[in-house]
């Protein structure tokens, strides 16, 4: 991995006062995401002083930081040099696979079908027919971005988001499709439901999914 | 031990929050007023890391099983502990068996009552704290009720004098109209009239706001912008969705999400958004990070001076 593969030249931005953003790109690719996760376990690794967490996006990964011990302008030279010369030395843990059992009993099934002009068993023929990556963790605890959608289920987001989607709940946006962890308001289609407990504070890890992984969803009535 | 005997509405174990496992999607959460919360654990002796009591939308009471140094602060509230009103900011005795009852929260929104020992419930991803969302940490990761009883830690060795006061210079300006910003990860995206909106307009706070985020009622800033790749957030940053009314994230926000940033507010003046309630208003006023990380340095320092003033008392 070179630099010289960045859509766009690396650069900062304080994220308020205890956090930066050291962005990557300005266009969403697979390549860039993996230059982000190689970089963000590189910092990990490099054990950075003041670091408190470094959480990984599409396009940036943000590092945040104790700002009373150090200021934005010394950590982002820090970090950006860093992130300048990663190479994927940090090796990536070992992929899993998990098999996630769903119900399609989503309230917004008929929506999805009426807006994508398909048939309502095409659209859970469509959601089951691929595996899905891990791209990111985030959002709320154990929440999974998967990727990558089949284009024909590709919606963008609900303007206005619903106040409350229960735990269990599957639903898709845009390019991701994704399980709710727990109760939150939300502002993805839901497509369906499952039993799979994503998130345990008292399970190590607590997390079920982790960036890399595989999830491969099944029918169940 | 302290025991609920009546509790508040809302009534949660709260600290400094989580803050290393965001990359697990976990918040930072904590406490709503985070200058409040170590203010009260510096008064009675406490780490600033301790966890208090986060109480909210109505009076209640709280019974100590042991003799106690306690204080409240953050809302102002009307409060008595054993039939005596009790000053905001100000280490109180309590003796076992005393009841602090609060009447009625006056103004603000969130107050906390902090004892010595700190409330002592187990550490969860590295914090005390009650995320509600995931029904985890805190007291059985929920909203305490009466009856509850909570065991508190060890007292620390060193106790302020009775009536140890922090003066209201070391604390922020709670009624202040302004609360000041930074640019957001996305303050590109608007241009030069939807800066001139967001800055010199009164924003109210809706009804739409809790933990998670207060949503703001003004002149709407036009979005054309569509759904952005999600990247991260925080507490204090101002996103703006598709109906252009600001959404002022709070302690529990998500740690990703796909509304673009506008401004993040600057973390000194963030206690003063959480202490709004629905139907007041706030103005924004753009600052440097520079600025910004220095008034929060000053906030940190003002908290030393009430710690080491508390420990000389």
């Amino acid at each position: 991995m070179t630099p010289s593969s960045h859509s766009s030249p690396l650069h900062a931005q304080p994220l308020g006062d205890s956090a930066v953003a050291i962005v990557f790109g300005t266009e969403r690719s697979a390549q860039l995401l993996h230059e982000i996760h190689s970089a963000a376990r590189a910092l990990e690794a490099a054990r950075f002083p003041h670091v408190e967490d470094v959480v990984p996006a599409y396009l940036a990964l943000t590092v945040f930081y104790d700002s009373l011990r150090i200021s934005y302008r010394e950590i982002s030279a820090g970090l950006l040099a860093a992130c300048e010369g990663v190479v994927d030395f940090a090796k990536a843990p070992t992929p899993r696979t998990h098999r996630i059992p769903v119900r399609y009993d989503g309230p917004d099934l008929d929506f999805i079908a009426s807006s994508t002009g398909l048939a309502v068993d095409d659209v859970v023929a469509r959601h089951l027919g691929r595996s899905y990556t891990v791209d990111l963790l985030g959002f709320v605890p154990g929440f999974g971005y998967l990727g990558e959608l089949d284009p024909a289920l590709q919606l963008p987001r609900r303007d206005q988001p619903r106040p409350r989607v229960t735990a269990g709940s599957v639903a898709i946006a845009a390019a991701q499709t994704a399980v709710y962890p727990l109760d939150t308001p939300g502002g993805w289609h839901i497509i369906g439901s499952t039993s799979t407990v994503m998130f345990d504070p008292a399970r190590n890890p607590p997390a079920l999914l982790a960036p890399g992984d595989t999830v491969q969803f099944e029918r169940v009535q | 031990m302290i025991t609920i005997t009546r509790s508040p509405p809302y009534l949660t174990v709260q600290n400094g929050g989580r803050r290393n496992s965001r990359s697990l999607g976990v918040p930072r959460g904590g406490a709503m007023d985070l200058f409040a919360v170590r203010a009260v654990n510096a008064i009675v002796g406490n780490s600033l890391e301790a966890a208090a009591l986060e109480w909210a939308l109505g009076g209640g009471a709280v019974r100590f099983e042991r003799d106690c140094v306690v204080a409240i602060g953050g809302a102002t509230a009307r409060a008595t502990l054993a039939g005596r009103i009790i000053p905001p900011c100000t280490a109180s005795y309590a003796r076992a068996g005393d009841e602090l009852i609060v009447d009625q929260l006056t103004s603000g929104r969130f107050l906390y009552l902090g004892c010595d020992g700190g409330i002592d419930v187990p550490i969860l991803l590295g914090s005390r704290c009650t995320y509600l969302p995931g029904h985890f940490g805190g007291f059985e990761g929920r909203t305490l009720r009466s009856g509850d009883t909570l065991k508190l830690g060890e007292r620390p060795f060193a106790r302020p004098a009775e009536g140890f006061h922090s003066a209201a210079d070391l604390m922020p300006r709670y009624d202040s109209e302004i609360v000041h910003v930074i640019r957001g990860t996305r303050a590109d995206l608007f241009d030069e009239s939807d800066w001139r909106t967001f800055t010199e307009s009164d924003y109210k706070i809706s009804m739409a706001s809790d933990r998670t985020g207060y949503k703001l009622e003004g002149p709407v800033i036009k979005n054309s912008l569509g759904n952005l790749p999600s990247e991260a957030g925080c507490p204090g940053a101002i996103q703006i969705p598709g109906d252009g009314l600001p959404i002022a994230l709070m302690a529990d926000a998500p740690t990703i999400g796909g509304y673009p940033k506008i401004a993040v507010i600057s973390e000194a003046d963030l206690p003063i958004l959480a202490q709004r309630r629905p139907g007041e208003s706030i103005r924004f006023q753009l600052i440097t990070i520079e600025q910004s990380q220095r008034a929060l340095k000053r906030r940190a320092s003002d908290m030393q001076t009430i710690s080491q003033l508390a420990s000389r008392s």
